[in-house]
């Protein structure tokens, strides 16, 4: 049974059809490539499931309910956590404060003013931070780490809202092939216990981690397969025509 | 390591100015300087308010006056209603309204015959004031310099209602001739040193419920609300909740703060709502440093001691105006964390020098370190 499910869901900005009637389909567990030439909606998809955009039509089903037109908060409560494009972690806040906001057990404001609360399980969030690399840096300002570092803070950030779906918007932008690497290593360790959604332009990065793969074109699912049946698609070779392949892309 | 000598740092700062504040009267025998402290303390009240909705939230509340003004009312009304009728109506209306010719008590008044009410009131008409207005506000996802030009409008806005509704307010005049406040059988004269430890007092439980909210995940939460909005939205949390909460503790206090000052002055005027109010615990916050309550607080302390200090000498009267602005600009520009961050970056050299005979990794990377200074 899929976890995530889209059907036929239109956005527009300001007349500017975005997604037209963009269905997609993800089973738990999965981790789903989704790629596309630019302006092709990739990013729009990921901030309609996350309520970052406004749907204008179609449904958004996760775990069995209709998610469309929930505020944001109560979407992310449901357990879907979003990393976005441009890394943003709170950089006056240190990487353990990052953590213990991003580790989101009661949401209350009530609930969150008692002792209890505030003496999160430190030790977990230290493993986290091992995790992505970050534990010299644990009680250092976000604001100090270097591009990858945050990256890798943010992915870190969500494994601690412990989300069922993360919803992964370029997570090796900006990465030397080291930092590639390793981000690869990360998203392979956390294949299975959650269930991932990555949009990304780098095809070694893919090809490392990918399954199956989703291509959109024009704000529509234009094929879905491996890789290879992909790269040998005639369609997708047409929507990516003069850029050379989505070798290229 | 550092986080526990911080944290041990700040309870001896806490302690060091705890116990400044309360010895203060052993020392001080004209009652006229002491009501004048007071009232510097109720500033620092003011302060500590602003710096938990603007520091740490990053809510910056023009309007704050209201919250003060208010509080300031209801204590007032309750100690017009308990003044020794001189020129009194029918069972003693206040003067004003017979002037006004008003016949009887109107029935917002009537509740303020009880001391109770009015204390409970100061604090709570505030904060549903707040509360409303925050609901809107930030319901609406209003953000950044929107939300203080609604705060000032909704400021302006209370002021004329008040100045308007002299019937009732006592208009430009406001309330005066009031009487003391009685409590537990103490005489809460304004110019006593009973008066003053009451408002030490309630500096300290102020900082104190302060830190309590900002040291909770709840003060995390608003911390990362001030970095960046919408991303904390994204982890599950209801933003607008937790901004009308700060929106909120910080008019409560607000509120018993202007209860006290009305104490102090012995009056409460449409002057306690007013612009330059709320721009002056701005200024105050920005020189103490708005990240720390204490800090604010002693920076509201700070700049209304030299302000007084300054306006009485003969020396400065027509200079001191000049020199307070040179002294904000400077604090400005090169202390943009307010006067506090040279305390917490001697502190946490303090506390380097300690840890790197310990380690040599743990370099002291104090909270303050994004400075002008070296």
């Amino acid at each position: 049974m899929s976890l995530l499910e889209l059907k036929g869901v239109e956005v527009q900005f300001s007349g500017f059809r975005a997604l037209r009637g963009f269905d997609l389909s993800v089973a738990a567990g999965e981790l789903r490539c989704l790629i596309g030439p630019n302006g092709a909606g990739k990013t729009t998809a990921l901030d309609v499931i996350c309520g970052k955009a406004q749907v204008n039509g179609g449904d958004i089903i996760f775990a069995g309910q209709n998610i469309s037109h929930f505020e944001e908060h109560r979407i992310a409560r449901l357990g879907i956590g979003r990393k976005f494009q441009v890394p943003s972690v709170f950089r006056e806040l240190t990487v353990k404060e990052n953590l213990h906001v991003a580790f989101c057990r009661r949401a209350g404001v009530f609930a969150n003013l008692g002792i209890s609360a505030a003496k999160a399980n430190a030790d977990e969030l230290e493993k986290l931070a091992e995790l992505v690399g970050l534990k010299e840096s644990f009680r250092r300002e976000a604001g100090i780490l270097s591009h990858g570092q945050t990256q890798w803070l943010e992915i870190a950030m969500l494994v601690a809202q412990d989300a069922q779906l993360l919803l992964l918007d370029e997570p090796t932008a900006g990465m030397t092939a080291a930092e590639t690497r390793k981000t690869a290593e990360l998203c392979k360790q956390l294949k299975g216990r959650h269930t991932m959604l990555v949009v990304e332009h780098d095809m070694g990065f893919i090809k490392e981690i990918g399954d199956v793969i989703s291509v959109m074109h024009q704000g529509r699912l234009l094929a879905q397969g491996t890789v290879a049946e992909i790269e040998s698609d005639p369609e997708v070779r047409k929507a990516y025509l003069g850029s050379g392949g989505i070798r290229g892309a | 390591m550092r986080r526990i000598f911080i944290s041990r740092g700040h309870i001896i700062g806490y302690a060091a100015f705890a116990l400044a504040i309360l010895v203060v009267p052993l020392f001080i025998d004209d009652p006229y300087l002491l009501n004048k402290l007071a009232r510097y303390l109720i500033f620092g009240i003011l302060a500590a308010a602003l710096a938990l909705s603007w520091g740490y939230t990053g809510i910056l509340n023009l309007g704050q006056a209201v919250s003060f003004g208010l509080g300031s009312y209801c204590m007032a009304m309750t100690l017009k209603l308990h003044t020794i009728p001189i020129q009194t109506g029918a069972a003693g209306l206040p003067d004003f309204m017979v002037w006004n010719n008003v016949k009887s008590l109107p029935w917002f008044w009537e509740p303020f015959h009880s001391t109770a009410f009015a204390v409970v009131a100061g604090v709570a008409f505030p904060v549903v004031v707040a509360l409303l207005l925050g609901w809107f506000v930030f319901r609406a996802r209003v953000t950044g310099v929107y939300v203080s030009i609604i705060t000032l409008a909704m400021l302006v806005v209370v002021n004329l209602v008040i100045v308007d509704q002299q019937r009732f307010t006592g208009g430009f005049n406001g309330l005066t001739d009031l009487a003391d406040l009685k409590l537990f059988g103490i005489d809460f004269d304004p110019y006593s040193s009973a008066t003053y430890y009451l408002i030490a007092l309630s500096l300290l439980a102020t900082l104190m419920i302060g830190e309590l909210v900002v040291r909770s995940k709840t003060g995390l939460i608003m911390q990362a609300i001030r970095d960046d909005e919408t991303r904390v939205r994204y982890f599950g949390y209801d933003v607008a909740r937790y901004q009308i909460f700060a929106f909120c503790v910080s008019a409560g206090l607000s509120g018993f703060a202007g209860m006290l000052y009305a104490m102090v002055m012995a009056f409460a005027s449409p002057t306690f709502l007013s612009v330059q109010i709320s721009l002056s615990i701005v200024i105050w916050c920005a020189v103490g440093g708005r990240e720390s309550l204490i800090g604010s607080a002693l920076g509201a302390i700070l700049v209304t001691g030299i302000q007084g200090g300054l306006s009485e000498t003969p020396a400065f009267l027509n200079t001191w105006m000049l020199i307070m602005g040179a002294l904000f600009v400077a604090v400005v520009l090169f202390l943009p964390k307010g006067l506090i961050s040279i305390v917490q970056l001697g502190m946490a050299r303090l506390a380097g020098k300690k840890i790197s005979a310990l380690t040599e990794d743990e370099a002291p990377l104090p909270r303050g370190h994004k400075l002008g200074i070296g």
